[in-house]
């Protein structure tokens, strides 16, 4: 049992959940809410005008589409919500959270997949609707799809783990939410 | 990598290529860019990571429908029709290279569900130490 406090997952080379690992995506969420915040700024019409340094009128076209307002409320300050929650589900837990912390390593995951895939959809929306381009949100979409790769291997630590403590049958109801007994058992 | 960057690339030109080559008031062939392109951009960024190479394998389906698309849409240029078969055949070559994997992740994705995966039995030998 000399190993199981290793913070670096069975057969793995190193360890996902490193501040190394975790804080450059941390950062990219950052950038994005604050490119979201502004843009949204904008929507509320808080901020007047919006920088566009390539395609002329094309961002306001844009952020005061038909598309843009189809909740109650802008869709960039959606997106905003959206990096303040990966952020926030990047820093929480500590550098062996992949097993102490399951959800949040798995909530993590699945919320940074659909913000990229969103944003994926936005871009295609632009030009296809409005035949129109945003330069901040092409920027906002590509920082979304950086963010994907990096999270994902975490997640992957985490599930194996989860795989580890059913082929022990142990709860995967209190693996998944960090229960010490269920990590006593399970490296 | 190198191979999934090219991917990400010529997903980037696809986007930029019907007002580059004017095409842009064709809407059939601009749509079609750019709706393909941010697609096959963003498939090729996210398996950059060794974690997630595999989903270079999405970039198949989007490959395979641009050497389709100029046939079953009707294209009436030229420019377009290569362009477009030049980048599908391109990107469906890239999405064939794995690249190196310098590191090591427990059996990857299968090993969620497969039985003695790299990390079950790495495990188990260091338990039993």
């Amino acid at each position: 049992m000399s190993n199981t406090n290793d913070a670096i997952p069975p057969g793995w080379s190193y360890n996902p959940a490193t501040w190394g690992e975790r804080l450059p995506i941390v950062a990219l969420a950052l950038l994005g809410l604050a490119i979201a915040t502004y843009l949204g700024l904008f929507q509320l019409k808080i901020i007047p005008t919006v920088w566009e340094p390539f395609f002329g009128n094309d961002s306001r076209k844009i952020l005061t589409s038909g598309v843009s307002q189809i909740l109650p409320v802008p869709d960039a300050l959606l997106g905003a919500l959206g990096y303040a929650a990966d952020a926030t589900a990047g820093i929480i837990g500590g550098t062996r959270r992949w097993r102490t912390m399951p959800w949040i390593v798995i909530l993590f995951g699945v919320m940074v997949g659909p913000l990229g895939m969103i944003s994926v959809l936005l871009v295609v929306v632009q030009p296809v609707l409005y035949d129109a381009w945003c330069t901040l949100c092409l920027a906002s979409a590509v920082i979304s799809v950086v963010m994907i790769g990096p999270a994902m291997d975490e997640m992957l630590a985490s599930l194996q783990y989860l795989k580890r403590v059913k082929d022990a049958n142990g709860s995967l109801w209190k693996a998944f939410w960090g229960y010490k007994e269920v990590q006593g058992n399970v490296i | 990598m190198w191979a999934q960057i090219i991917n990400a690339l010529l997903g980037i030109w696809l986007m930029a290529s019907p007002a580059v080559f004017g095409f842009a008031d064709d809407k059939t062939i601009s749509n079609n860019a750019h709706i393909v392109g941010p697609v096959v951009a963003s498939f090729a960024i996210i398996a950059c990571w060794e974690a997630t190479r595999v989903i270079r394998y999405y970039n198949l389906l989007p490959g395979a429908w641009l050497l389709l698309a100029p046939w079953v849409l009707g294209y009436d240029s030229t420019i377009a029709i290569v362009n477009n078969m030049v980048i599908g055949v391109a990107v469906i070559g890239l999405s064939l290279v794995k690249g190196k994997i310098s590191g090591s992740y427990g059996g990857g994705w299968s090993a969620i569900w497969k039985k003695d995966s790299l990390h079950a039995t790495e495990a188990r030998r260091k338990l039993g130490s």
